[in-house]
């Protein structure tokens, strides 16, 4: 292995009399934000060429949910873009939910939206404050941090976890928004956008930042959308695909929101496009929170759902259902069904194909971040190894999600 | 006052002027305030750390205020999150970069046993590959958890003999992971 | 646009090829021969409008005779539908053409398919192991292997119900 290992970085003899040198980026390595590896052959400082070795932290998702029931491939999802979890765990409900051709209702719509949109501004709020701590502008990195722990201690109100959330289940949530809950959220959206206009008079008309990011990394419309990019990178590159508009879930049609779109497909245009949605999110959160219209926290779907742990202890037929539900002895449809959410990254897609039994026959996550990371060396030829960095923090690359 | 705990001095014997007691508890001392972490995230854990190391939960107080990218001038080795069999042998050679004395934390339930990864792909903890002192479980482990961990290898850190790294028990533990 | 539009053209232009068209599930479905997998592909591209590949992925049924297939998601942004392509081949002979002279984006996803399930793509640029290690002799996700590493010591089968 290490003779393996040792051939990629070796000069190939027919470069000898041209001057190439390889450089070794990562897999350790702290602008790498994720463990994947580079490796770059470069004229002086100019890149000629990058190759890529990703899996160093590939986990093997897709065989374990074919051993796993289906409330318990919500903590597999948590931890396929870490950065974001309630909207994989919201997503491949909704897969399910899909599947048994379960309607939610508005409320719970509603507080889906809520979250997801959370889980979208702290997505975002890293990636570009990892933007700007990799061209060297430390102090907009602590002064979003501080917000991410207001997010935090909001999931924390709603289902107990910081960071891999494993919140809601099949119909709907466990637990509906206690009044803390709601003072809560709407204490950190009233205080966020200070902070946001803080962070960007740092960086968004800042000299040293807009030279070092714009024309830096860019990719043209036509060939993201062969490569099959979505998300922030597909939108800078100027096309306006959003999945929440597109096939809209989740009551996401009640709402106004616009999709901001850039031009070159630069790592300034990826910047402002995250910082756009940033404020659009913060607006569907406000309008969420003032129209949550009143109902139950979840649909009639006693199959799936787990019942409240008083009529477990109490009444028969409710500790049947819990046993019948932890142990995976229910009755599922046969089928297969492709369901897509809107990513911090971009689609995030899970292909189920269910065959009757406790488990999935095969699940599939498409992953936005694999999809587009194969496009790195286009991105990347010809520049120097500076804007490889800053191209490669803008992508929002999460090893998680890359792996899977 | 009192509500701030004033750390004892090491055993020694003290008289005005003077403060006599053994070299290595006074190394110990200069050393456990001084550690110079090595953040080896991989995945969500590294998110937590992260934390760890914002304003909230300030992990400068405790000296570890430059982190260290560098296995070369690195004290102390925090795995954080799942290691694949495919970056088993890279922490293996970041450990062994590192100059002695070095300890290791392994934090997270993925880089102690594997966590909830028991598959083909996933190396069931990073004591198959490199020695380590402290174990952090959680999964994540709360920000204190970490700080936590942190403290326990300031003790051990704090309580070393200066003889230890050059002790036969040291080259058997370090033959057994196969480092020289 | 029109399952039944997509069908007839489908139908058309390829004949014998396409072995079934399955609408029970909530995207249209094409099943044909691998010979014709990219000409079939090609033609949803150019002439229906499907210019976005959303997703690329195998699968195994030890059951049938054709035991390994690919599956493909294409999805035409304008009209905003969504068509899924299966083929399937068979575990002696599974080489399957590829699909980078299409689309871009095919590179890694035909590579992670060949790592999980062993399909061979023909023509690919470079067919290696993406996300497992390289040393490793077999194709993890067909259903005969098991999850759990057999050479782990640590964990003991008798209490995980194993």
């Amino acid at each position: 292995m290490e003779q393996l290992e040792k051939e990629h970085i070796l000069v190939r003899p027919e470069d000898y009399d041209k001057n190439f040198s390889t450089l070794n980026l990562g897999p350790t390595h702290p602008a790498t934000h994720g463990i994947f590896q580079n490796i770059l052959t470069m004229n002086g400082e100019t890149i000629i060429d990058a190759e890529q070795t990703i899996g160093y932290i590939h986990r093997s998702f897709e065989k374990l949910a074919e051993r796993r029931a289906f409330y318990q491939i919500t903590t597999l999802t948590d931890r396929l873009n870490y950065c974001s979890s309630p909207i994989n765990n919201i997503g491949w409900q909704m897969t399910i939910e899909k599947l048994l051709g379960v309607e939610t209702s508005k409320r719970i719509d509603y507080m889906r939206i809520i979250v997801m949109e959370l889980a979208r501004i702290a997505d975002h709020l890293i990636c570009n404050s990892v933007i700007g701590v990799d061209s060297g502008a430390l102090t907009g990195f602590v002064y979003v941090f501080q917000q991410r722990e207001k997010i935090y201690e909001i999931y924390e109100e709603i289902c107990g976890a910081r960071l891999t959330t494993n919140l809601g289940r099949i119909g709907g949530f466990e637990r509906d928004f206690s009044p803390s809950v709601v003072k809560k959220i709407k204490e950190f959206i009233s205080n966020l956008p200070k902070v946001i206009r803080q962070f960007e008079k740092l960086l968004y008309r800042n000299r040293i930042f807009m030279d070092r990011t714009i024309n830096v990394g860019g990719i043209s419309a036509e060939r993201a959308l062969n490569y099959g990019f979505t998300g922030p990178c597909l939108r800078a590159a100027g096309v306006d695909y959003d999945v929440r508009a597109m096939n809209p879930y989740s009551s996401y049609n009640d709402f106004e929101f616009t999709i901001p779109v850039g031009t070159n497909g630069d790592t300034y245009d990826r910047f402002c496009v995250r910082q756009e949605e940033i404020w659009q999110s913060i607006s569907l959160v406000k309008n969420a929170l003032e129209n949550l219209p009143e109902g139950s926290y979840h649909m009639d779907v006693p199959e799936f759902y787990l019942p409240p742990k008083e009529d477990v202890y109490s009444k028969m037929e409710s500790l049947i259902w819990h046993f019948k539900i932890v142990m995976g002895e229910i009755e599922v449809p046969v089928g297969e069904v492709y369901h897509s959410v809107e990513g911090g990254n971009g689609e995030l897609g899970f292909y189920l194909v269910s065959d009757g039994g406790r488990t999935p026959y095969r699940l599939h996550f498409r992953r936005p971040c694999f999809i587009y990371y194969q496009a790195f060396p286009e991105m990347v030829r010809g520049s120097f190894l500076s804007d490889a960095i800053l191209t490669m923090s803008s992508m929002n690359v999460i090893a998680g999600e890359l792996d899977a | 006052m009192s509500q701030y705990n004033i750390v004892d001095p090491p055993e020694g014997y003290s008289a005005p002027g003077f403060f006599a007691t053994t070299l290595d508890r006074v190394v110990g001392l200069a050393r456990k305030n001084s550690i110079w972490p090595l953040p080896f995230a991989t995945s969500c854990c590294g998110i937590e750390f992260m934390a760890t190391m914002g304003a909230n939960y300030d992990l400068a107080r405790f000296g570890a205020e430059r982190m260290s990218f560098s296995p070369r001038q690195a004290d102390l080795l925090m795995v954080m999150g799942t290691i694949a069999k495919k970056m088993g042998p890279i922490v293996n050679q970041v450990y062994e970069q590192m100059a002695e004395p070095r300890w290791v934390m392994a934090v997270g339930a993925c880089a102690s046993s594997g966590g909830i990864f028991d598959t083909y792909s996933v190396l069931q903890g990073i004591d198959k590959v490199v020695p380590v002192d402290v174990y952090v479980p959680g999964c994540p482990p709360r920000p204190e958890q970490i700080i936590d961990g942190f403290m326990k290898i300031q003790e051990l850190v704090g309580s070393e003999s200066l003889r230890r790294r050059y002790s036969p028990e040291y080259r058997v533990l370090l033959e057994k992971y196969g480092i020289k | 646009m029109e399952r039944l539009l997509i069908q007839n053209s489908l139908q058309e232009k390829f004949m014998d090829a396409i072995i079934s068209f399955d609408d029970s599930s909530d995207i249209f479905t094409v099943t044909v021969k691998k010979q014709v997998i990219v000409d079939v592909i090609l033609f949803i591209k150019e002439e229906l409008g499907f210019q976005f590949l959303t997703d690329l992925c195998g699968i195994h049924y030890p059951d049938q005779e054709f035991q390994l297939g690919v599956v493909y998601h294409l999805h035409n942004l304008p009209l905003n539908t969504r068509i899924r392509v299966k083929t399937f081949t068979s575990l002696a002979e599974p080489e399957i053409d590829t699909l980078t002279t299409v689309f871009s984006g095919a590179n890694w996803m035909e590579r992670e398919t060949y790592d999980f399930f062993g399909i061979i793509f023909t023509n690919h640029p470079n067919l290696i192991r993406i996300l497992n290690v390289e040393y490793l002799d077999y194709f993890p996700m067909r259903k005969e292997y098991p999850l759990e590493d057999q050479t782990r010591t640590d964990k003991d089968d008798r209490f995980f119900g194993r």
